[in-house]
Formats: C-alpha cells, structure tokens, sequence
C-alpha cells in the first residue's frame, strides 16, 4: 500500500463548465474506504406556479472557496474517519434537471459519510456566499436560502 | 482606501461589481454602509437583508469597529442562495 493513499484531501472546485458525478466520486474512492455518499442539487423546472426556464449562479469565490474548505475541516473535526472530501459547484448557467452542485464523502463506513454529505449541504447553503437567480418566462427572482442566518423577513 | 466588491442585487442597484472607496480607518460597520448608500442611494432598499464581508468574514451592519487597512476587501453580501 502506499503512503500517499492515507493522506485525506479535500477537493473544492467552482467552475462554469457541466459537473461529472463520475468525476466527483472518483476523486473520493479509497481503498481504505467501504462508502463513497454523494449528493446531487440539480434544477427544478417550476417555483410557486412559475416556468423556470435556467437558473444562474454567481459568487464570490475566493471566499466561497475559502468557507467550503472551512467546511470540511469541520466536517473531519465531527467525522475524524472521513477520507476524502469533494465539493463542486457550478456557476453561471445551469440548465433544467443539470447538476448544480456535487458533494462527495469517503469514509470507511457508511454512517459518517452520510451524515457528512448531509452536513456540507446544510452547511454550504447557510454559509458560503453564492447567489441563484432563477430566470422566469418573463422575469427574474434572486433566491434566498432560509438557512441564511441575515436574511429574517421578520427583522 | 478600501475595494468595495458588489454581488447579486446589490450588484444591480449599484450599477457595478467593484469599486475603490475612501472611508476612515476606523469606522463602525453601520457607519460604512451609510457611506456607500451615500454614494449608491439605489442600495437602500436593501439594508435589512445584507451584511458585509470585511477581509472575507461576515461582520453584520451595526456597531461593530471595523479597523481598515488599505486594499481590504469589503463585500455586500445578499441573502445567499447556492446549493
């Protein structure tokens, strides 16, 4: 076995291009490892009644990438047996039913991966500064996460 | 002399991503943002849903002393929405 195996890594990418769920899990596999979770956000075609016709992702990246990998390192904090970690988001235009965002977990078994996937995507939804514009027939709406801890309505 | 970075809707009041601004040293958070409304009135309308990231940590709008040095980073952050 080589050394270079156990070394956890993360892997945090935002890029316009179409995101691979191959691509994202390979990056995770270990032999080390019996469970590989995965999440997939993918674009929904309708909001409140409302056509969607593509949503489009904007951020502020070097901070989005920061607080991501600020995000794994909690994660291994909470899962000290999580390998490895990805997270890619698109940005740009994302078409209907297209991956917006993939989250990959490693870990030995199955339980810490599975909740550590569930945990960066709560986690990335109230924390990491990326904005989704959802392009109606003939308008526009810039969404807002209710996790977001600044955004109350009732302020 | 700070950068002040415009996202999202706040992206589109102000009419621009990024700009330099002059502000004092020190200035409390809520004194900074009085001071880009002054220059970007169309931002009002905003105020009670974004807050700032100052060298990329989130400082909400309110008392907060910011110490500011030249080229920080100060960002408008909407209500995000990635995900």
């Amino acid at each position: 076995m080589e050394e270079s195996e156990d070394v956890p890594k993360d892997f945090v990418k935002l890029k316009c291009e179409k995101l691979s769920v191959d691509e994202v899990s390979e990056m995770v596999v270990s032999p080390y490892c019996g469970a590989v979770s995965l999440f997939i956000g993918t674009t929904r075609n309708n909001f409140e009644g409302k056509k969607v016709i593509h949503l489009e992702y904007e951020a502020y990246t070097s901070m989005a990438e920061a607080e991501i990998k600020k995000i794994c390192r909690n994660v291994r904090q909470k899962w000290p047996s999580v390998k490895h970690i990805a997270v890619h988001h698109r940005l740009g235009v994302v078409p209907i039913t297209e991956a917006s965002v993939i989250i990959a977990v490693s870990s030995p078994h199955r339980a810490e991966s599975l909740e550590a996937v569930m945990y960066c995507i709560n986690t990335l939804k109230a924390s990491v500064p990326i904005w989704k514009k959802e392009i109606y027939e003939d308008e526009y709406s810039w969404k807002e996460n209710k996790e977001c801890f600044w955004a109350n309505s009732e302020k | 002399q700070v950068s002040v970075l415009y996202f999202a809707r706040s992206a589109e009041l102000a009419g621009l991503r990024c700009e330099t601004l002059s502000v004092p040293q020190e200035i409390t958070s809520l004194q900074l943002w009085e001071e880009i409304v002054k220059v970007h009135p169309r931002l009002a309308v905003i105020r009670d849903q974004v807050i700032f990231a100052v060298r990329q940590e989130y400082v909400l709008l309110g008392d907060q002393l910011l110490v500011l040095q030249p080229g920080d980073e100060v960002a408008i952050i909407p209500p995000i929405s990635g995900g």
